[in-house]
């Protein structure tokens, strides 16, 4: 699973759940979905729980950060570094 | 659609036409177009027939070619047309243009192996006088019902318990284990029933009856899982099976109308119907004064969308009040929710408009995980994998926004966290099950000490299917939504009971064996998609439905509760169901528990879902034990002149077979 694939996946199910009121919006990579409006701070939690079903992840709450959950960039890169640290571990 | 009753005895010893006319009479309301029976010295079976497939030509029981294979049906073989094509070129010779006559011959060239090549929903009785021989069988999902009791050596059944207890033999008798069992599943789980010793056959189960030995087995099991990853025609999968399985429920010689709740599973229904109606589809719903529970806006826009002659009925509390001890007299059982009253009052109009066969959704939040349940265990999952998270709980709030007026975040997050571990199987549906078993605290000391040490949900626990361990957690919540609510409740209390009741029969797309088979296979995620709901549905609804539809989020179907109960004008039905007169002497619960409740459904503070579903608990236990626990009768026997056939040994004089027989 490469990040472009993590990306394309998390980018359906936010368009899917979030953005199918706003039409007009487009979604950039670096775009910050709390800022742009496009989650609110629940909406990161059910992403969340999207992202941990669909790629086999865990996340602790200190993880649930702007860093690694602001925008569909940061998403993919940091679903990618847990998936490769739990197949290392 | 109609009403199958009868007895069969060990041996031949003479079976009264009479008992057969009584038990006939008792599930009249099932089929209001005409009746018969068949009787013999040991076996005998009486039919009350909703006319719907061939008028003329198909009245009940009916036979195969040399009277030796009787039978009666309650319900339909949508795929009769197909198997009757194969039957005949099999050299089978029919009589009819129905579908029942398919069981006769088919049940001549295929014995009980028949049953897997139904398309349908159906209980059926049939005789095979060759092997002296009564089989009866109920459909996979157990859209119509089978009762049956064993006394003396003699098997009865009816669709309908009044059938059994019409026949003088069979007594109402309470069973507290199934009245725990309403009171923890919101029904009794088959083969129990809230009434001692009084048997529902199971849903893909059936029976055999021969010289006085009972042989019961499972021909269908539900089975999930199968596919790994969703497959890349999955969507032209679903339309073929979506259009085929509306396309044989309109198979009717009466028109055939649509319930349209709003939601995304009827508008599906009504829209795919609406396109295969010869004129404009009649589509019927429900509209209530209180705007928490109301759809009518929706109703309308996807009438409008598909063209529907719409009617809506008005639904106030003091209607539901009004029409429910009608409604425990059909259902046959105490109830916790009212809503059966409310599509009690749909089928009744229905019925006035002219319309007898509708089409719904049921079975689409079961095979595509749309309860808000579903995402209920999901996020209890969610939270659990990381129990000191202060974060994920959160979720449950945005989950169930509308469970806490007044009421802090913390106590649902508590009672959601705590109710069970992921390891247990009931996993998913635990917080639904502990909130009913918490009315155990009303029952009387008799009740109590009847119950002993019995636990409904072990009971459960032990009943589960070999298989069901290694399935996806998504799909045991299915399965349990299925063999726990979707059977014993929605398809009965709230389906078959209260629209038979008016002879008006619902036919549900969403559950033929096909399309369940698909969806079974199907990944969880195809259906659960984090928290969106039948995420593959929505998907082919988009090409089909105006995306406010297609999008609409699950929205439970609930009617006025409690309050409509001990509102004004039923107030004084209460007072005296509810007096601690009539609540000792029932015997089932405390006096000053329910004295307490009546208080508090009184007084100006909101109602929980718990006084909700004890109040009406309570009431409905307090009218079942009135309706069924006092000798009550079911009407007089109906008159045998009038039948529109007799057959068997006992009316040789005045048989009417469509056959030259040769009875004993």
């Amino acid at each position: 699973m490469s990040e472009d694939q993590i990306v394309s996946t998390a980018r359906r199910y936010i368009e899917d759940n979030f953005l199918y009121m706003k039409p007009g919006v487009r979604l950039d990579l670096d775009d910050s979905l709390l800022r742009k409006g496009v989650v609110d701070s629940m909406g990161v939690l059910e992403v969340l729980l999207f992202l941990e079903d669909t790629f086999d992840v865990r996340v602790s709450d200190n993880e649930v950060t702007e860093h690694n959950l602001g925008s569909l960039r940061s998403i993919g890169r940091f679903i990618l570094s847990k998936r490769v640290g739990s197949a290392a571990a | 659609m109609c009403g199958v009753a009868g007895v069969a005895h060990s041996r031949p010893q003479g079976v009264s036409v009479h008992m057969l006319a009584r038990m006939a009479a008792a599930i009249k309301h099932r089929g209001p177009d005409g009746y018969g029976f068949y009787c013999d010295s040991q076996v005998g079976i009486a039919h009350v027939r909703l006319s719907v497939i061939d008028h003329a030509g198909s009245a009940q029981p009916l036979t195969n070619e040399d009277g030796n294979v009787v039978v009666s049906c309650n319900g339909e073989i949508f795929n009769f047309v197909e198997l009757r094509s194969e039957l005949r070129s099999l050299g089978h010779r029919f009589h009819s243009e129905g579908d029942t006559e398919v069981l006769a011959h088919g049940w001549e060239e295929w014995g009980p192996s028949l049953l897997p090549r139904l398309v349908g929903q159906f209980a059926f009785a049939l005789y095979d006088r060759r092997q002296r021989m009564l089989f009866l069988a109920r459909d996979r999902f157990g859209v119509r019902p089978l009762f049956f009791a064993e006394r003396n050596g003699t098997l009865f059944f009816a669709s309908e318990a009044k059938g059994l207890f019409a026949t003088g033999q069979v007594e109402a008798r309470p069973d507290p284990f199934g009245l725990d069992q309403v009171f923890s599943f919101w029904a009794a789980l088959p083969p129990r029933t809230p009434f001692a010793d009084v048997s529902q056959l199971e849903p893909g189960c059936c029976i055999e009856w021969t010289s006085g030995r009972l042989r019961h087995w499972r021909w269908y099991e539900l089975s999930f899982g199968g596919m790994d990853t969703e497959p890349s025609d999955a969507i032209e999968q679903l339309d073929r099976l979506l259009s085929s399985t509306v396309s044989v429920r309109m198979r009717s010689d009466v028109p055939v109308g649509g319930y349209l709740s709003g939601g995304l599973d009827s508008s599906i229904v009504c829209s795919l119907a609406a396109r295969q109606a010869g004129e404009a589809l009649r589509t019927f719903s429900i509209a209530f004064a209180d705007a928490s529970l109301d759809e009518s806006l929706c109703q309308h826009q996807v009438s409008a969308l598909i063209g529907s002659r719409h009617t809506t009925l008005p639904i106030g509390p003091d209607d539901i009040a009004d029409a429910f001890p009608s409604v425990i007299r059909h259902v046959e059982t105490p109830l916790v929710r009212t809503a059966p009253a409310a599509m009690y009052l749909l089928a009744r109009l229905t019925r006035e408009r002219g319309i007898t066969v509708v089409l719904s959704g049921e079975g689409a939040d079961e095979l595509f995980l749309g309860y808000d349940l579903f995402k209920e265990a999901a996020v209890r999952r969610f939270c659990l994998r990381q129990p000191q998270s202060a974060l994920r709980p959160r979720l449950l709030d945005r989950l169930y926004p509308y469970l806490q007026p007044g009421r802090s975040g913390e106590f649902w997050r508590h009672f959601f966290l705590s109710a069970g571990d992921p390891s247990d199987p009931l996993f998913s549906h635990l917080p639904r099950f502990s909130s009913g078993q918490w009315s155990r605290a009303f029952f009387s000391d008799d009740m109590r000490d009847s119950l002993s040490s019995y636990d409904a949900l072990e009971e459960l626990r032990c009943s589960l299917p070999a298989a069901y361990a290694s399935w996806a957690p998504e799909h045991q919540a299915s399965y349990l939504e299925m063999a726990t609510l979707l059977a014993p409740y929605l398809l009965s209390s709230q389906g078959d009971r209260v629209s038979m009741a008016w002879g008006v029969e619902g036919r549900f797309p969403f559950l033929d064996h096909r399309l369940f088979e698909f969806a079974a296979r199907l990944p969880p995620s195809s259906k659960l998609r984090g928290l969106r709901e039948k995420d593959l549905l929505r998907r082919w609804a988009l090409g089909v439905l105006p995306s406010t539809v297609g999008r609409r989020t699950k929205q439970p179907f609930r009617a006025p509760d409690a309050k409509a109960l001990v509102g004004a004008t039923s107030a004084a039905v209460v007072d005296h169901l509810l007096c601690e007169r009539s609540v000792r002497e029932a015997g089932y619960f405390r006096t000053d528990a329910v004295h307490a409740l009546v208080r508090r459904c009184r007084g100006t503070q909101p109602l929980g879902s718990r006084e909700n579903q004890l109040l009406v608990g309570v009431l409905s236990t307090q009218l079942w034990h009135n309706t069924f626990m006092q000798g009550t009768s079911f009407g007089p026997e109906l008159p045998l002149e009038r039948a529109d056939i007799l057959l068997g040994a006992s009316f040789a004089d005045r048989s009417i077979s469509p056959f030259p027989t040769s009875y004993e």
